[in-house]
Order: C-alpha cells, then structure tokens, then sequence
C-alpha cells in the first residue's frame, strides 16, 4: 500500500485553480521527484499535504488514513515533515533550538516541569539536546549548534531545516526545492545526505529545479503545469515525454527535440 | 565525533554571552559604586550642615583635624576612589580598546576587603566602644548606621564583582541574584527608622516589575502584543478585593488570594485568547486594547452588582498572621513580594529555558514553520496568555490586599502603558532587562517626578533664574515620561539590556506573517 496517496487533491484561490485534481501516490521508501515550471502548483500541493492550505476537494491519505482537513501540527505528529522553498528558520533561536523544536511534539515534559525544573524535565532536555547535537553532527553542523540560524550562511541554513525536520521523527519528507541557491559542492553533499536518509528508510517527496539531481536520486517523477499532472513516471520516461518538454520549453520545441 | 561537537558547542555559547556577561559584570561593579557614593553622602545629604554625623573625610577633618582615626577615613576614600573611578575608567578603556587584565581586578579585590573591613572596624568603635575622641565629635547617629550599611554592602558587591569575575560572567543570574537579593532582604532593618515611603515605594515597585514579568511573557516570549494587560491587573485586585472584604462577607487568606488570584486572571487570560488565536500584531493589539478598556467599564457599571460601581470596593482585609500583622507595618508586605518575586522570576526563567519557552519563541520567529514542526500553536498561544495574565493576576491580589481599597481607576489604559514601556525600556524578551527597567521606572515615577519642582528651585537659587522656580514640573510628568521614551529608543532601540535576539535583529529586521493569513482563513 502506497504511504502518502493524493487522490483528485484541487486547490483554489478564488478564480485560480493552483493545483487541480492531482492524483499520485508516494510509495514506502521511495523518492518521489515533484517537478515543473514555476507556478506549476508544486508548492501548492506540498502545502496541502502539509495541511497549510485546506484543500478545496479531492483526499489526502497517509497509510490508508484521511489527513486532509487536519491542523499542519497533527500532520507533522502523523509522521510527515517538511522544509520551505524560502528558508523558514527561526532566526533568533540557536541552531540546536531549532533543531529541537522539532523534538517538541514527542516531548513528555509538561509546563510546571519545565517551571520546577525537575529531574524528569532536565533529563528530558538533555536527551533531547543530545539527539539535536547528534543531528547537526549529521549534517555536517555541530560548529554552528550554538549560533543563531540567522547568523548561518546560506547553504547551511537549507541544512538546518532538513535537520528540524528530520528531530520530528517524519516517515516522509517533504523537501522543497532544498537545491537552490548551493553551490556544486553542497548541491553533492545533499545527494549523499538524500541517498543516506533513503538507505535509512525515509520516504521522501521532492521538489526540485536542478534536473541532474533530480534524475540521479528519484526512483519516480511527477511532472505539473498549470496546476495538473501532465506525466508519471521513472526519470528516463519523463526526460523524453513531449508534453513535458512542451511545458518546459513550449510548443515546437518538442518537435525540433524529437526530430533531433 | 559527538563529544567534539559539545566542546565547540560550549564555546559557541560561551562566546555569545561574553557580551551578555559584561554588561551583567558592569552593573554590578556600577552598583557596588553607587552604593559606596550613597553611604558615603547620605549623612551629607540628608543633613547638609551636621558635622561629624558620616563618613566623609572632610567631615571628620573639621571635627578634628588631628584625630588618629580620621587617618582611617582617610583610607577608607583611597579604596572608594579607586573603585569608583575604575568603573567609571574600565568600559572607556575597553572601547579605547585596552583590556584590564587580572591583575588590576586583583588591587580592586584588596581596596574592596580593605574598605569593607575598615569600615566595620571605624563602626565598631565609634558605635560600640564609643571612641568618639579617635574621630573628633562624630556621633554615631542613625544615618551613620545607615551610611555604614550601605558602604559595606557596596564593599561587599565590589568584592565579589572583582574576586569572583569569571563566575559572575558564567553564570550572571545567580550571580545578580547572589550580589542583589541580600540588600533586598534586609532593606527593612538597614534603616532604623526604615522611612515606610520606601518600603511602599519598593511594594510599588514588586508590583510594577511582577506586571512586566508577565507582560514580558506574552510581549517577550510569545511575540503577542498586548495593550490592554491592565485587565488582568484588576481582575486578580477585584478578586481579591470580592474575597477578602466586608462586601460579600467573604474573608480568605492573603496566601490563598494570591493563588485565586492568579488562577481567575490566568481564565480570562486563555478567554481573551481564543478569539485572538487568528491576529498577529496590529490586529491583535486593537483586539487586547478593547479587553482593557471592557474591563474597568464592567467594574464602573457594577456588573451582577459584583464590583461596587466607581467607588470600588473598599475596606479589604489587612491579613493578620499571629504575629505577622501586615497593618502594622509595611515590611510584611515588603517581604512577603520580596519572597513572591523571586519565585516569579525563578519560575519565569525555568519556563523560558523549558520546552514551553522554546515554542514560544518559535511562534514568535515564524508561525507557519513553528506549526509545521509540530507546533500546537492554539495551546501554545493561550499558554503565553494564561501564563502572563496569572502574574498580573497574582500582582493585582496583592495590590488590592496593600491598598485595601480598589476603584476602576486603578486600572486604566496608563496603567497598561506604562508596563509596556517597562519592558521596552529594560529590553524586552530579556528577564534582567526587564527587572532593570521596573527599577528605573520606579525611581522615576516615585523620587525624580515629585522632586523635580524641590531640584529646578535650588538650581533657580543657585542660577539666579527665577524663572525655574515658578514650573511646576507635576503637569509635565507625560511630557518628561514620553521625552524619556524617545530618548532611550533613540539612543538604545533593544532597551537597557537587550535580550540577545533583539540586539541581532535590530541590525536586520524582519516580520513574518501569521498561520491564518497563510492558510486563507483570516
């Protein structure tokens, strides 16, 4: 049984239909590439999974279980995390606070533990900070675990996020568009870490630009335009689809491809 | 791989307070002078012309120019001078960029043992053994006492500032707590005739500061702002003023009050909430502002014949433990906020640290992530409602048990005003900044404002400008208040003691938008 399952997902804003009857399901231990044009409704659809966005008709499930319609809160606790196209840290919090926020939900300690401080609540933060510390290791951040996220340069603060998301424990990851603006040699530092969050059995959904990385790590890609799914399917189908070379480069260029 | 991320860790932490710790280090080695300078001119300043009533050198020179112990005194100016004067010398140096290294905090440690045992030895025999020749006619009166208190306890912070530096910069809190708490505990018994002013100055005082600890939380912490948190104020003073008065014929412990207090603000806190779980910044102000205005109006138009109309409710229970008559003497209540405080900031500063304090500061950063990390944001915001209305809850209990008398005017938008520009001015989202600001706050409102018109006709003496003797400086407090203001936001936009996000943030600022507007739903 497929893990996340979008099922005739719409989603309007008003007059514009941004993501219109998607349908695709994201299998156990699979990288699913979400690609296409700018405004093609990928972020859209991410938002919707992640329950940013009710969505406007259609069903999402998650093993088989309805979450559409849930608070983003109750779907992280589901086992869905995500990172942002546009770097969404908390600035002013350390990196290894931010990384443990997103232990929080799994926490036991309540408010007057942590006001009383007692032994329960200390043991707890510092098994916690610990496995925070253990994360940033991961991700090559242990030197910035006591800095500000905003104080972090660029490429690194997509790596932040990853690891947040990683602290809430996630099934799926819902990785937006973590590429941008690295350089080379991040952009192949995040390949490995990819591959390595595969082999540990993390489900992960992508959304990218750069089409190296995309057809190197994903097992299957789902293309948008305008909103609908255009083309499904393993990354040698969709580099040669005409429709999605039409979406990419426009009418004509198809043609002039497939004569070439 | 692990243990060497926690060493650099550390020193990543250890490097950003640096900052922190010295300004904490600095106001603590500023104090320690101020205290010396006071018990130094006290006597002279309470009685200008009573030779021979403090310590000060010219005092005893002119008592007796030939007395053994003014050579003591004499002593004892050299270690106040170098101590005052380093504080003064030691930040200009830094920016001149000279470091003081160990060594001149090792002269400081002597002058400060030094001063602190000459001065117990000049105590000792002036007021014990009452060898008063040694010193000329010095008459080991009252302010003596007091001057003697308040020279050793100065003594006494400059010696654990320069001797202990590194603890004092590593672990700041304790070490404010360890250097301030003591003078707190025995201002009552430092002055004989303890002046009742001050001690209901300092009752105003814990109050204002227990007020902005809480707004603290929900302005601070959680990022909401919020204009009308005097409404949390009333509700715990007429709580305490239902349950404790002649009125409803209901008399229950102050202790008890406290709590009943805390917990029916911290209600209204969680219900002003729920509707505003939706707005963020301007919106949610306007929203809080009307709560503040509803709440007096209710208490005006006596509502369910509950909150006596404008006069209030009156003759409220003056508590009387045994011994502990809290009518007698302004000290009990003095000690009994003293001890309130402590345990609200204690407590503050755990949740701050704590899982709660985190997320706050999550949702304050950015709502829409905190939530997609798994974030309750709805409990998470009601919290920082219900947790910073039950502190003003808590405050309002004991104003209304202090004054015995409460009234809708109590309670009115200044009031939630001037908390806010307590926290502003002291740094807001930082415990210590705002603890500073409410001290100065005070001393504004309860000694520069009622003796500005004394002070502008002394200067008109001395000036010759008659014109300064006619203001009358009482009409133009709002004025100097809000001159004040600007000039501090001008001069230091993050407050007094910036927390460390704000100091960073100041240099690039950014707002983020809300869950709801994010969602379509607002």
């Amino acid at each position: 049984m497929a893990l996340l399952e979008l099922n005739n997902v719409t989603k309007r804003f008003g007059g514009l239909l941004a993501v219109s009857s998607v349908s695709f399901a994201l299998d156990r231990g699979e990288i699913l590439s979400m690609i296409g044009p700018n405004g093609a409704g990928k972020t859209t659809a991410f938002n919707c999974v992640t329950g940013l966005f009710p969505i406007t008709s259609g069903s999402i499930t998650l093993d088989g279980e309805s979450i559409s319609g849930l608070p983003p809160h109750r779907i992280t606790k589901l086992g869905i995390a995500r990172t942002f196209q546009n770097i969404r840290l908390f600035n002013f919090m350390t990196a290894v606070d931010n990384v443990m926020v997103g232990a929080h939900w799994w926490m036991k300690e309540r408010v007057w533990d942590g006001a009383l401080r007692t032994g329960r609540a200390r043991r707890e933060e510092h098994s916690v900070e610990q496995r925070a510390l253990q994360l940033l290791d991961l991700l090559g951040l242990s030197r910035y675990a006591g800095s500000y996220a905003r104080e972090m340069p660029y490429g690194l603060q997509r790596r932040l996020e990853i690891a947040r998301a990683l602290a809430t424990q996630p099934r799926l990851l819902l990785l937006d568009e973590p590429a941008a603006g690295l350089n080379t040699q991040e952009k192949r530092e995040l390949m490995q870490l990819i591959a390595r969050l595969r082999e540990e059995g993390l489900s992960i959904l992508l959304i990218e630009h750069d089409m190296r990385l995309v057809m190197e790590v994903s097992h299957r890609i789902v293309v948008l335009d305008h909103g609908e799914k255009i083309a499904e399917g393993s990354p040698a189908d969709v580099r040669t689809n005409p429709r999605v070379i039409e979406a990419y480069l426009g009418t004509g260029a198809s043609n002039e491809m497939q004569s070439a | 791989m692990l243990e060497r991320s926690r060493a650099l860790f550390r020193v990543d932490a250890a490097a950003s307070q640096r900052t922190q710790g010295n300004t904490v280090y600095w106001i603590l080695a500023s104090t320690a002078s101020g205290l010396l300078l006071m018990g130094w001119l006290l006597p002279w300043f309470v009685n200008a012309y009573s030779a021979g009533v403090g310590f000060s050198p010219q005092d005893a020179l002119i008592s007796s120019p030939t007395g053994v112990g003014t050579f003591l005194i004499y002593i004892l100016a050299v270690t106040m001078v170098i101590l005052v004067l380093s504080t003064i010398v030691e930040p200009v140096a830094r920016r001149m960029g000279r470091r003081f290294g160990p060594r001149v905090d090792r002269v400081r440690l002597i002058a400060a043992l030094l001063g602190l045992a000459l001065t117990a030895i000049i105590w000792f025999l002036v007021k014990v053994l009452a060898e008063e020749p040694l010193f000329g006619s010095l008459q080991p009166g009252t302010y003596t006492d007091s001057a003697v208190w308040l020279t050793m306890y100065g003594y006494a912070v400059a010696a654990l500032v320069y001797g202990a530096r590194r603890w004092v910069v590593a672990r700041q809190t304790l070490a404010f707590g360890v250097a301030i708490l003591p003078f707190g505990i025995f201002l009552p018994l430092m002055f004989h005739q303890a002046p009742d002013f001050l001690l209901w100055a300092a009752g105003s005082l814990a109050i204002y500061m227990l007020l902005a600890l809480g707004l603290n939380v929900v302005v601070g912490f959680a990022g909401l702002l919020d204009l009308g948190y005097a409404a949390f104020f009333a509700i715990g003073a007429y709580a305490c003023a239902s349950f404790a008065s002649p009125t409803h014929n209901i008399h229950l412990p102050l202790w008890v009050l406290i709590f009943l207090g805390a917990a029916i603000a911290s209600m209204f806190g969680a219900v002003l909430g729920a509707p505003t779980l939706r707005l963020r910044g301007d919106y949610l102000a306007i929203v809080t502002l009307g709560f503040g205005e509803i709440i007096p109006d209710l208490a005006t138009n006596n509502v369910f014949n509950l909150t006596g109309g404008p006069n209030g409710i009156s003759g409220i229970d003056q508590p009387h433990y045994g011994f502990l008559d809290f009518s007698a003497s302004p000290r009990w209540f003095y000690w009994a906020l003293l001890l309130v405080s402590v345990a609200v900031i204690v407590l503050l500063r755990n949740i701050e640290r704590a899982r709660v304090g985190r997320a706050w500061v999550a949702l304050r950063e950015d709502e829409v992530a905190a939530a997609s990390t798994g974030i309750n944001t709805t409990t998470t915001k009601l919290l920082a409602f219900a947790i910073g209305a039950s502190v003003s809850g808590l405050a309002g209990a004991f104003y209304g048990s202090i004054v015995s008398i409460v009234s809708p005017d109590d309670f009115s938008f200044s009031v939630s005003i001037a908390v806010l520009s307590i926290i502003v001015l002291g740094g807001i989202g930082n415990i210590a900044g705002v603890i500073l600001g409410s001290f100065i706050l005070t001393f504004v409102i309860f000694w520069v404002l009622p003796n500005m018109n004394e002070w502008s006709t002394t200067l008109s003496q001395t000036v010759h400008v008659p014109a300064l003797a006619g203001i009358d400086f009482s009409s133009y407090t709002y004025i100097i208040y809000g001159a004040a203001l600007i000039l501090m936001m001008l001069l230091r936009p993050g407050g007094l003691l910036p927390s460390r996000a704000r100091a960073i943030e100041l240099e690039s600022g950014g707002e983020t938008e809300s869950l709801a507007a994010v969602q379509g739903v607002a």
